[in-house]
């Protein structure tokens, strides 16, 4: 599995330097306003309250925003697992499939590995991969913070950023299974991507219409905590988007193990073929 | 299923489906280890499929295969460690050198490959190491292809047109290196479409049709005993219409006399004794290339279905 992992980790490469350094940017960049909008905070809430509240249901309590948890939240935490969604719903649709539609699955799965290896080598090489990025973004705000003052440990800090973790990797999981059994990546990839948007659309506007609220309890939106995180972690929501990852990542090596692997042109519109005489 | 231990590669009643089309109708073949068989079709017969099967790539609908007495489905990682593949279509990892790409693969393979052996062959196939693999030729991405498949020195090489693409001097390269595997013991399927090489190179060949094999021979064998014209030149002119008479022979000309040109299928013994009778000043015998034999069994396939 090592090997497999390794060369995930180096084809996530690239992608963990851009999206680590952007988000820590992004960060950075927002982090010192803080001190200047707690100043003006009455000004700046009649501002946003001119706002429809159907729109400002996306960003989280506007009265909070003086409070480091609500800050956080409505300048950043609000809509990074969207953002960071992207990512995740791109990279685990394609961590099998991609390579499957490129033709360079073929000859690896020729090689004396496990189809269990390749499959949690690359799943692994996806979380440690959002993990880095992550890591990145809350190091930059860490520091950036030092020199406000929002009054956030790098502890407390690091607590959204493990609730962000949770929530990106279930959209990713949720990609990676939908492209064990739709026949093309793109399908998997808008599948999920739908599902994201979807959740943070009924999530967001669960908060101004009750009646939203039993479709809200599906949505993984509704289990992320954003920057109010900073004041304890929800275990229980944390396990509950952990697990769903693991159930999704266990359905998807499940469908791994049972179908074919595809070659250019086979499989067609085809639902992904799978062997179900009980054999693997 | 009964195992033999004679054999590299035993299929049985394989059947293989995608979605509603059938790729492979019930094929049973059976490879001898340590011979150099050549699987012949056309595209789209099921060459690739089958080989597929072999890697546990693909799961059969139906029927059982044994890979050196391994069963794929159930010991994937066993067969595949003393098993090389070239596949027919090769794809690579664009964004790294050659050096990378093998490093990765030998990687997987473990402990089992010397980098110098790797290097060495490369050297054999004038293959540059070091040169991006987006920038590679077709010739040069199967050479990668070729030197992956043979750097371990695997117990079955199971290639799919191993010499397509590349230049007639590397196809001979290629060809030498595949007879010095099977010296060293090693057993070789490989697929092709050139079938000059496989009558140079492969001791038996199979010719599968629609999913099924249609033909197992030795390839001399199958040669020999396949249609073949025979040009009679007599010294005296002879009534010919006694070469008719002859079972297995057709007449298909005979100016004069003096020549008769037959059509001869099966053993030619029957021929040579029946022309014992007479004074023959020459005679010259037409041997169809394996290329010709293979057409006819694809041509008589046409011919069934329609």
């Amino acid at each position: 599995m090592f090997p497999i992992l390794r060369h995930s980790l180096k084809r996530l490469a690239g992608q963990i330097l851009w999206w680590g350094l952007s988000l820590a940017f992004l960060a950075a960049l927002l982090i010192p306003f803080y001190d200047s909008i707690a100043q003006q905070q009455s000004q700046v809430t009649e501002l946003l309250k001119a706002f429809p509240k159907e729109v400002m249901a996306f960003f989280g309590n506007i009265n909070d925003l003086s409070t480091p948890a609500g800050y956080l939240t409505i300048e950043f935490f609000s809509y990074m697992p969207l953002v960071l969604g992207i990512f995740a719903v791109l990279v685990g649709s394609g961590l099998l499939v991609g390579d499957e539609e490129r033709g360079t699955l073929d000859l690896v799965m020729a090689y004396p590995v496990s189809r269990a290896a390749i499959f949690w080598g690359r799943m692994l090489g996806f979380a440690i991969a959002e993990a880095a990025i992550l890591a990145v973004t809350w190091l930059a705000m860490s520091i950036t913070i030092a020199w406000t003052s929002l009054g956030i440990g790098w502890g407390s800090a690091a607590l959204p950023f493990v609730s962000l973790f949770a929530v990106v990797l279930l959209f990713g999981t949720l990609a990676l299974f939908f492209s064990m059994l739709v026949p093309s990546r793109s399908m998997a990839a808008s599948l999920a991507g739908f599902l994201l948007v979807a959740g943070y659309l009924i999530t967001s506007l669960a908060t101004l219409n009750p009646d939203l609220e039993t479709i809200n309890r599906l949505s993984p939106w509704k289990y992320y905590q954003s920057g109010d995180a900073i004041n304890g972690l929800n275990l229980g929501w944390l396990v509950g988007l952990l697990a769903a990852s693991l159930i999704f990542s266990g359905l998807a090596w499940w469908a791994f193990e049972r179908r074919d692997i595809r070659v250019g042109g086979e499989g067609g519109w085809h639902l992904a073929g799978f062997n179900l005489s009980g054999r693997k | 299923m009964s195992v033999n231990e004679e054999l590299a590669i035993q299929t049985q009643g394989l059947v293989k489906y995608y979605g509603r089309v059938q790729a492979l109708f019930g094929l049973d073949l059976e490879v001898r280890q340590g011979e150099i068989f050549g699987f012949l079709g056309p595209n789209g017969a099921g060459k690739t499929t089958t080989i597929r099967c072999l890697l546990d790539l693909i799961r059969p609908d139906g029927g059982s295969v044994r890979v050196l007495r391994m069963d794929p489905q159930k010991e994937p990682v066993a067969v595949r460690k003393r098993v090389g593949y070239l596949p027919g279509e090769l794809h690579l990892e664009d964004n790294q050198t050659v050096a990378g790409e093998l490093h990765y693969l030998v990687g997987l393979r473990g402990r089992s490959v010397d980098w110098q052996e790797v290097v060495k062959i490369a050297s054999r196939l004038d293959l540059d190491l070091k040169t991006p693999v987006k920038n590679l030729s077709k010739g040069n991405k199967q050479k990668v292809g070729v030197l992956q498949a043979l750097m371990h020195h695997p117990d079955l090489l199971l290639l799919d047109e191993p010499t397509v693409g590349l230049d007639p001097l590397m196809q001979q390269e290629v060809l030498r290196m595949i007879a010095e595997e099977q010296a060293r013991g090693a057993t070789i399927f490989f697929s092709s479409h050139n079938l000059s090489e496989v009558q140079e190179t492969a001791g038996r060949v199979g010719i599968i049709r629609k999913g099924k094999i249609v033909e197992v021979a030795e390839t001399e064998m199958l040669i020999q005993r396949a249609i073949r014209r025979v040009r009679i030149r007599f010294k005296q002119a002879v009534d010919v219409e006694f070469l008719c008479r002859i079972p297995g022979v057709k007449l298909l000309s005979g100016e004069g006399g003096l020549n008769a040109t037959v059509q001869i299928d099966g053993e030619i013994d029957s021929l040579i004794k029946a022309l014992a009778a007479f004074s023959v000043s020459d005679m010259d015998i037409e041997r169809p290339s394996l290329e010709e034999i293979f057409l006819a069994y694809y041509e008589s396939g046409r011919k069934e279905a329609n």
